[in-house]
Formats: structure tokens, sequence, C-alpha cells
């Protein structure tokens, strides 16, 4: 193929692009949506990054405000039980029943019968799970007693030393 | 003309760019500049602070759930002097609510050190205080026209150590100091099970930054052995008995001598916990705050129930023994008499301990020979520390044959109390081994741990066993005996029980005993066949009488005439009514 030949092949190809090709105006256009859509993207994405934030902001805040509520009401209820404490304490309560016409009782005053069931008071239990000993830290005899007074008593045992 | 316009039009566009190059390096510079990052700093600084948060101290309880430590808020005032509007009005507020100097705040506030923005003028007003001050600063703020404003008072509450029974058992609790350590007692025994672990946090301003807090667990509570209303009892006795008998000072201690439960020990002086700080003007040392426990002495004749133990347990002597009494003996060059300086004649043992001879007793001492007498007295735990739960214990001193400062007759004086010292509560805790069968307790204040919702409650400790079971049944006997032959003032209706008095002349700095004053004691138990309680009275120096048996022993009787009513311990007849089959 010569020079010519290719010359001629390529005025064709242009002159079909030409008689193909869109008009302006909808060139534009086309331009305009895109400009619009990926503006429109943009505002959506931010819209939804400041809804997001601001929602983030606000419960960011409320976690601060609801710390600061349970820090007020743990020193209130540190406060209450204090108080209580001080308005039942033993010279208080000596106090009132003095007022209130008591007085101590004296050993030869005190009554006891006999019931059946009765079980002393215990300490108190303040734990509102079941008592626990995990540890024990009872020394077992063999710990600390003397070899002389384990002999002494192996000796004493009946029947001497097993 | 074409040309001429893409020639201003490529100037004007390189121009432009030019200025945009040097506009993005410029702001490269800036970025990259020593003021950038001095500025970084600054707005880090505002962005957010390290905050300590602290655990709540834990509580502490009598044995039957009564608070005796607690927590109450305090609070930090301050002043933040950006916000500040009318440095007049916040001073005047503050010195009249808080009893502060208003020439001194106000020229503070007008006169702030450099670089302050915050002043903080009370790190501990008062709740009642605070709340009146914030009262009416709202008040101040909601009245637009009004001509005074406290903006910038600022308000941050935390909590204080609180001691809702005051002076009640301050000589067991201790204290805790506005650093939030605790010194003496049990505040200083369990200082860290209590305080627990603070937790530094980073917390920004930014709430779009709001960081997760950690949990932080509460310091564990604590449950003491000690019975309030039996506290409050003993303390009162002791201060009636320091007027009656014109003691100095005085100790009482009550515990059970089966696991070894301190249920209340009172010591004097005392002072109420909440003004802690006036501790200097109360003591002069240390070793006064508990003197059953930090305080050793020279007990006297109250020792002579070990050196009886002990003559026992090694066999050299029955309770039928007889020792011919003639008032004195000889040791180590030395000689010993009886307190009265009479001869008391032809005495078996419980005769000995009945009379309360010296004479006798150093005749024990010497017929064992040290080896034997100081075995048992080791045994028995004198010149050691006994593990009591409670701060600052003394150890005592027992001088033993081959120290520098031991001389042969300390054998003798030691076997009645003399050139030995001990605190209350090691002869108590050697004395549980006659009540409690041969067995000997170690004694403990903390009755259960309080932690994450469960309760752990302290097991008893064994501390050895010195005598055998036979030997402590004899003894408790002999000494029961002694008590009632002598008609002692000790004695309790309708309750047996055993002991010993104890008057014990006091060292001088200058190498010898006051003839005047003495150190009157008694240690004792009941019910002899169920011992429930035993109790030991110290009154130093009493003027009424110099005598333990006249002073000491009828305080012993009050004491146990309390207990058993507080405690619910029948009397022996109704008990073993009660009980018997």
């Amino acid at each position: 193929m010569t020079i010519a030949h290719f010359q001629v092949i390529m005025d064709s190809v242009h002159s079909f692009s030409h008689a193909f090709k869109q008009a302006p105006w909808r060139i534009q256009r086309q331009w305009v949506s895109l400009f619009l859509s990926l503006t429109l993207g943009f505002a959506v994405v931010a819209a939804l990054y400041l809804m997001v934030t601001s929602q983030a902001t606000i419960l960011g805040r409320q976690i601060q405000d609801l710390r600061e509520e349970i820090l007020v009401t743990q020193y209130k209820n540190a406060d209450l039980q204090t108080e209580l404490a001080r308005l039942t304490s033993q010279a208080e309560i000596e106090r009132r029943a003095y007022e209130m016409g008591f007085r101590p009782i004296q050993p030869q005053e005190v009554e006891y019968l006999a019931v059946s069931g009765y079980t002393p008071p215990q300490a108190a239990l303040l734990a509102s799970t079941p008592e626990l000993r995990p540890n024990t830290p009872t020394l077992r005899q063999e710990y600390n007693q003397s070899l002389l007074s384990w002999l002494d008593e192996r000796l004493q045992l009946p029947g001497g030393m097993p | 003309m074409r040309q001429q316009y893409a020639w201003r039009s490529l100037i004007l566009n390189t121009c432009l760019a030019l200025a945009a190059i040097a506009i993005l390096l410029q702001m490269v510079r800036i970025q990259a500049s020593a003021e950038a990052e001095q500025f970084r700093q600054q707005a880090n600084a505002f962005a957010g602070e390290w905050k300590t948060y602290f655990p709540e101290r834990g509580k502490i309880y009598d044995r039957n759930g009564h608070l005796l430590a607690g927590n109450q808020s305090v609070y930090e005032v301050g002043v933040d002097l950006a916000a500040m509007r009318d440095p007049h009005s916040i001073a005047l507020a503050l010195s009249v609510n808080l009893g502060k100097d208003y020439d001194q705040i106000y020229s503070n506030l007008l006169n702030p050190p450099e670089g302050i923005s915050y002043l903080v003028i009370d790190n501990f007003a008062d709740s009642n205080a605070v709340a009146y001050l914030k009262q009416l600063k709202e008040e101040l703020t909601n009245q637009p026209s009004a001509l005074a404003s406290l903006a910038g008072l600022e308000f941050h509450a935390r909590l204080q150590r609180s001691y809702p029974e005051g002076a009640l058992a301050s000589n067991v609790l201790g204290f805790v100091n506005r650093e939030g350590r605790g010194y003496f007692g049990i505040e200083e025994k369990y200082n860290d099970l209590l305080a627990g672990q603070p937790v530094q946090v980073w917390v920004p301003s930014d709430p779009n930054r709001a960081v997760e807090i950690p949990r932080i667990p509460n310091g564990t509570s604590l449950i003491l052995t000690i019975d309030r209303e039996l506290q409050g009892a003993l303390e009162s006795i002791l201060d009636e008995a320091l007027y009656t008998y014109g003691a100095q000072y005085g100790a009482i201690v009550v515990i059970n001598p089966k696991n070894g439960e301190v249920l209340g020990m009172a010591s004097t002086p005392r002072m109420d916990l909440n003004t802690f700080w006036q501790y200097n003007s109360i003591y002069n040392n240390a070793s006064e705050f508990n003197r059953p426990v930090t305080m050793p002495y020279e007990p006297g004749s109250v020792i002579k129930i070990l050196t009886m133990a002990a003559a026992l347990d090694s066999g050299l002597v029955t309770p039928e023994t007889t020792y011919l009494d003639t008032g004195s003996i000889q040791v180590g060059g030395n000689t010993i008499k009886n307190w009265n300086e009479e001869a008391w004649g032809l005495q078996n043992m419980v005769g000995c301990l009945q009379h309360s001879l010296n004479v006798c007793m150093t005749w024990l001492a010497t017929q064992m020979g040290p080896q034997t007498f100081y075995g048992y007295m080791n045994l028995f735990g004198l010149g050691k520390p006994t593990g009591i739960d409670l701060g600052g214990e003394a150890a005592g001193r027992l001088k033993l044959p081959g120290d520098a400062d031991w001389y042969p007759v300390d054998l003798g004086t030691n076997s009645f109390g003399q050139g030995v010292a001990v605190t209350p509560i090691q002869l108590m805790t050697a004395a549980t081994a006659i009540a409690n069968g041969g067995r000997m307790v170690t004694p403990h204040v903390l009755y259960a741990q309080l932690r994450d919702g469960h309760q752990f409650t302290v097991s008893p400790q064994y501390a050895g066993s010195p005598i055998k079971p036979e030997t402590a049944a004899t003894l408790n006997e002999m000494l029961a005996i002694s008590l009632e032959a002598e008609s002692s003032q000790a004695l309790v209706p309708g309750y047996r029980v055993a002991g010993k008095t104890g008057t014990a002349q006091i060292p001088t700095p200058y190498g010898f005993y006051d003839a005047y004053q003495t150190n009157a004691s008694f240690i004792g138990w009941g019910p002899v066949d169920d011992p429930q309680f035993m109790v030991y009275v110290w009154l130093e120096r009493p003027t009424a009488s110099i005598w333990g048996s006249e002073t000491a022993a009828p305080v012993f009787s009050t004491v146990v005439q309390k207990t058993v009513v507080l405690l619910d311990i029948p009397p022996d007849a109704v008990r073993l009514h009660l009980t018997a089959p």
C-alpha cells in the first residue's frame, strides 16, 4: 500500500466521523449532568458524614455526662451511707436510748430461755453472694509443732508410737 | 492577534501556577517550622488531660456490719481566671463560706502566679458549704441584672475518708491522711487492699474522641472481729477506771481465746479520726497510739502464769508440790524478796500463785534452769511479735543467756515479770495456750474481706502448742482456785473465772525502779470450763492504790460483767443446765 492509498483511507474515516459527531449542546448537557452527579454524590457523602459525626459527638457528650452522673451518684451514695452510719453510731444510739428512758441491763437481770433450734447470732454476712473460704491460712499441726512435742504426743497415745 | 492572546494567556497561566506552587511551598514550610511544632504542642495541651481515677477506698465494718470507716465527698474549690468576671464577689463569697482570708484571695485573683489559668482556693471544702456556694452561683447567673457574679468559680468533688463513730476504736482503725495513705492500725496494715489500684487515663476534650474508661474496682472492704457495742463499753469502763484510780493511761483488751478474734481493744488517749491532724498534739510518740499492741512494758506478776506453766509442763512440780518460803532467795549474787518483803512459810503451788510470791517463782525458774525456762518463754512467743494484723506491733524484749545485757539474776527477775518487756497482746497470746487446751492462737482483727461481691472469711491461725493439754487444764484450775481462795475483786458473780494480777514497779531512766509508781495489770478468762473471753487490763501509774489487785482486778470484773451481757454468755449454772442432756 502506497502513501497515497493510506491518505485516501484516512480522509474517508475523517469524513465518516464528522458525519456522526454529536451536537455540541448534547455534549455540554452530558458534562453538566456528570458534574451535577458528582456534586450530588459529594453532597450525599458530606451529609452522611455530618450526620454520623454529629451523632457520635452527641453520644460522646452523653457518655461524658453519664459518666459524670455515675460519679456524682457514687459520691452521694457514699455520703448517705456515712450519714446513716453517723445517725446510728454507738454514741448516738446510746444517747437516744437514755433519752427514751432505757438503761444498760445488769447480768443478774438477764433471763435465759432454752429455745430449741436457736442458733446464736453470727458475724455479719455483707456480701450478696455466698461466703467463700478460698484460702485456709491455718497451719497444719505438723508445721507449728516442735519435734519434741510431736514425739511426746505420739508417746502418750494409747499403745505408744504407731 | 490570536497569537498575541495565546502568549498573554500562557504568561498569565504561568504566573498563576507559580503563585499556586509558592502557596503550596509556603504551606509546607509553615507546617514544618519550629513555630508550628510549638503551636501543635499548645493545641495538644488543651486537647485533653491525663486523669487519675482513684477507686473508692474500701469500707471498714465491725463484726455486726456497722460502718466504722466510710467515705464522704469533699470539694476542690478553684477559679478559672479566664472566665472570672468579678474577683471581689468571689473573694467575698469564699471568705464568708469557707472561712478564707478575703484579702489574700482577692490579691491572688488579681495577681495570679505567671502561667496559671486555674487557681485552687481550697482543696478540702466541706460539701455543705459548697452546696450553698453552688446555689449562690446559680442564682446570680440566672439574674442578668445582678451586680455580682461568681462566674469562673469551679467545684470538683472527690472522696475522702470519714469515720462516723468519731473516736470509737480509733486505736484499732488508724487513720488515712489527705494523700490517701493509711497510718496505724487497720488502715496501715491493710492500706494496699483498702486503697485499690488507681488507673491513669487520657481523656480528650473533644467528644468525638471519647475513650473508654476502664472499670475501676473499689478497694476491698473489711469486716473486723471488733464488736462495736463491746468496744464502746470497754472505752467507757477504761475512762472511768482512769478517773477512779487516778491512773495516767490504760488499756483493756477482750479476745476470744479459742480463735484469737479481738472483740474489743481500748486504749488511751484516743482521738477523733475525722480530725487526724491533731495527732501531734495528742500523742508524744507512735507507741502511744495503741498501747496493747505498740507499747511494751514490764508486766510484773501476770507473767507468773507462764513461769508456773513451764514448771508444770516440764514436770518440775505439781499443784501439790510444796515450797518453804523464807521471804528471800539468792540468784546470781542478788537477793530477791517477795512483794511485801515477808516470808510466807510452807506453800503449795496454788499458794505461790494466790499470794503472788516472787521468791517461789524465782525458785521455780532456778530449778528449771535457764535453758528450760527461756525455752518455754520462747515457745510462748515472748520477745517476738504475735503477728496481729495491726500496724506498728512492738516485739518487746526478752533477754536471753548469751546476750550482752543478760545477767544470772535476770533468770529470777524474769520469772516474776521484771527485766522483761512485753505487750498486753503478747501476754494474751501466750495465755491462750492455758485457756485453749495448750494451743496458742494468733490474735487477729480481720474477720472477712469483701471483694467483687464475695465475702472471704479469715480462718484462725494457731501459733503452736507450748504446753500439754493437761498442763493447761491443771493451771486453769489452779488460777481459778487462787482467785477464789483470795476472794479476789476480780471475781464475777455467776461466772467462774481464772486469772492473775500484776503489779510492776516502773524502771526509771537512771537504772533503778521507781518505788511509788507502778503498772497495775490483770489477765483473766472465763468461763473456766469453756473459755469464751479473755480480758487484759493495764492501768499505768494508778494513784488510788499501787496494787493491781485493788485497781486492775475490779476493772476486770466490771469488764466481764459487761462482756457476758453483750456476748450473750449465760451464767455457769444456767449454761450447764441448758446444755445438760
